[in-house]
């Protein structure tokens, strides 16, 4: 049984509550409406239960447990949001298989059998190996259904499924939805605004402004209103104020909560949860960080656009560095050592080197940041919309069970490729067509690091804003800031470049680059024509680590919070 | 009154996660410039002790740090002597000879380039090379 006790929600700073004072009670094995104008709570009713928000005041008892005290297990609740939270690239077999796996710890013969029977129990059987992508408002509303009950809730919360859908298709859900609240002594809460199917209902809740106007029988409902259709108990509850309306119900009689319908259900309800309790358990960590990474890659796979940019970036953007240097490096002619020569041929040597040296200097100091700012590039490409992509099913499966850590873990472990691939082709492709010296491990090792961390910062970027342009732009202006700050091609003034190093990924990775030169004449070029210090090699790779672990935990913390439509 | 779908901002825990890192840049950083001059323990010549009287200095040990200048002389047994020049705090260029000796003759030397040695002076008041490494 679900009691609430005045319940109330509010915003910050707001003088009037979301919900207030909200007491009702609703047995299991029941199929209870939540009824009212637009804006009247409906939905801000529905996620104060399931806990998306917070109530300011009063208790909500489920089975006769606070919870603010023991918050629903992610098995004992089913919740399915406004929106779709469907892959629309997978098929419906393949996110009802992707949902299950990230939410039960079950062999993959077990996750089939459980899948078959939410399929066949929602009417899916026909569709499994279409699209979610083109299936119909109503069929997704099904989906969505379907992908909550393989965890079998106690507790399901509905929130409009059933709007903008077709007569027939919102009569099926109704069907649906009232079929699930039979079965093994389950509460169904569906947030609705028509007030058609009243009878499919064990219950109606109205709500007007944020107040309680009714919550009993719907056989009740029009003698209660005093209208002669449910159609005239909108325009009646306008008529009066919320506050008069939920006065009036307090004062009216309460239902019997004991009743022989009522007793069943909770004992269903009770034998229920003794035999889930014994056989639900979570996956742990790792298998839900795989479960992530593999539906990641199978989303990748799926769409061309994005196989064809990463493909296009990753042999484009290489191949217009080498277009500066597509004959190798120039060689470096030393001057002669011997004083011997007469004083206008030493300066005449001398002025040759300098031009040589800001001519090689300034194109090895070019094509390093380049290949530098090109993978960061890259980075902020692979990471930007990844969390925010993703956020509603994010948001619904966090609610499930899925850990923060383990989501960051499949999308890293994703990432990780791309940035690999990346950082070695760039590597690889520039150092054999412009015939780079020095070590290929060590030149190979900045450029990993700075792509990794930049894809870091950018998954921190994406995990931390509320749409796909705020994480785009600001990626966009993690990248661009790069290569002014880095003090590459202009020399920042001391005091400012002190304090902008640190936080330039692209400065360490161009100066550990550079390091690998240092043995060689390219070297002595840069550092004669570039004014800002190098770092060391080591210094350049711990400060990209720092960078990459920075990104790292920021995206955690950026997963972790609650950020609900 | 927390709930799982609603986690409080743990703006603490961000800001001790802040703090760590920036302590473990600054540790790293210096640790690793610590290691950027491999012979920061050994004292660095002065010019202008060595100008004023360069045999009092025989036997003594000291870093340096400069750009070659000139090739002045060079023995296959011996080794090669350069000039470098070395700046000191006040911007001043100092010429010094500086003798690489012929077991050090896998390293590159080219005008221009600047290098970081050890060096001793020897009993002619050269200052040869015992370990050396470009800057």
């Amino acid at each position: 049984m679900l009691v609430l006790d005045s319940m109330e929600a509010s915003l910050p700073n707001a003088s009037t509550p979301l919900l207030s004072k909200i007491s009702a009670w609703y047995p299991a094995a029941h199929f209870g409406a939540i009824l009212g104008p637009s804006g009247c709570g409906k939905s801000t009713f529905l996620k104060v239960i399931a806990g998306i928000l917070p109530h300011t005041d009063g208790s909500i008892f489920w089975r006769g447990r606070n919870l603010d005290e023991s918050d629903l297990s992610p098995g004992e609740l089913g919740y399915v949001p406004q929106f779709s939270c469907t892959q629309p690239l997978l098929t419906v077999r393949e996110n009802l298989i992707y949902t299950a796996r990230l939410r039960r710890s079950a062999s993959a013969n077990e996750i089939e059998t459980i899948v078959d029977q939410v399929v066949e129990e929602t009417g899916l059987t026909e569709l499994q190996d279409r699209r979610a992508g083109v299936l119909s408002g109503g069929q997704l509303r099904r989906l969505g259904l379907a992908m909550e009950l393989t965890t079998q809730p106690n507790l399901l919360l509905a929130d409009e499924v059933t709007s903008g859908l077709d007569p027939k298709s919102e009569e099926e859900i109704t069907l649906l939805l009232s079929s699930l609240a039979k079965d093994k002594g389950r509460l169904v809460l569906l947030v609705t605004h028509s007030l058609r199917f009243l009878d499919f209902y064990d219950s109606v809740t109205i709500l007007s402004a944020g107040r309680l106007a009714y919550s009993a029988d719907p056989r009740d409902l029009t003698s209660y209103f005093n209208v002669s259709t449910p159609e005239d108990i909108y325009p009646a509850l306008a008529k009066r104020d919320a506050e008069t309306w939920a006065e009036e119900w307090a004062q009216a009689p309460n239902p019997p909560e004991l009743t022989p319908s009522t007793v069943l259900g909770e004992l269903e309800s009770e034998m229920s949860r003794a035999e889930k309790e014994s056989s639900f358990e979570l996956p742990s960590f790792l298998s839900q960080s795989s479960t992530w990474f593999f539906r990641r890659l199978k989303l990748f796979m799926r769409d061309p656009t994005q196989v064809f940019l990463q493909l296009s970036l990753l042999l484009v953007f290489p191949a217009v560095v080498t277009l500066f240097a597509y004959r190798g490096l120039p060689s470096v002619r030393n001057m002669t050592m011997s004083a011997d020569s007469g004083v206008l041929d030493q300066l005449r040597e001398t002025l040759a080197f300098t031009i040589q040296s800001s001519r090689i200097g300034t194109l090895v100091s070019g094509l390093a940041m380049f290949q530098v700012i090109l993978l960061a590039l890259m980075g902020s490409n692979n990471s930007a919309r990844e969390v925010i992509g993703d956020r509603p099913i994010l948001e619904k499966e966090k609610l499930a069970g899925l850990r923060p850590g383990a989501t960051l873990l499949g999308m890293s472990l994703f990432l990780l490729l791309l940035v690999f691939l990346q950082s070695t082709w760039m590597t690889l492709f520039v150092r054999a067509v412009c015939q780079f010296p020095g070590n290929i491990l060590a030149q190979f090792l900045p450029f990993f690091i700075l792509t990794a961390a930049t894809t870091a910062l950018c998954l921190a970027i994406s995990s931390w804003t509320s749409s796909s342009e705020q994480a785009s732009l600001g990626s966009l202006y993690l990248v661009g800031f790069q290569l002014p700050l880095s003090g590459a091609i202009l020399a920042l003034p001391d005091s400012l470049g002190t304090l902008t190093r640190p936080l330039i990924s692209a400065y360490w990775a161009w100066s550990g680059y550079l390091q690998t030169l240092r043995d060689t004449r390219f070297y002595d070029l840069v550092r004669a024509i570039s004014e800002t210090p190098l770092a060391s090699y080591s210094m350049a790779l711990w400060i990209l680590l720092i960078h990459l672990g920075l990104g790292l935990v920021f995206a955690y913390f950026g997963i972790r919070r609650s950020q609900w439509r | 009154m927390s709930r799982r779908a609603h986690p409080t901002t743990p703006s603490k825990s961000i800001f001790f996660v802040v703090l760590t890192f920036l302590a473990l840049a600054g540790i790293g950083a210096y640790f690793f410039q610590k290691d950027a001059n491999p012979y920061r323990t050994v004292e660095k010549l002065i010019p202008t002790d060595y100008y004023e009287n360069a045999n009092s200095l025989r036997g003594n040990v000291y870093q340096i740090e400069g750009t070659i200048l000139n090739s002045l002389a060079w023995n296959p047994e011996k080794g090669r002597l350069f000039s470098i020049r070395v700046t000191t705090g006040d911007s001043k260029n100092w010429p010094l000879p500086i003798l690489i000796p012929s077991s050090l003759r896998q390293i590159n030397i080219q005008k221009n380039q600047s290098y970081r040695a050890k060096v001793r002076i020897n009993d002619s008041g050269i200052l040869l090379v015992e370990e050396v490494q470009k800057s």
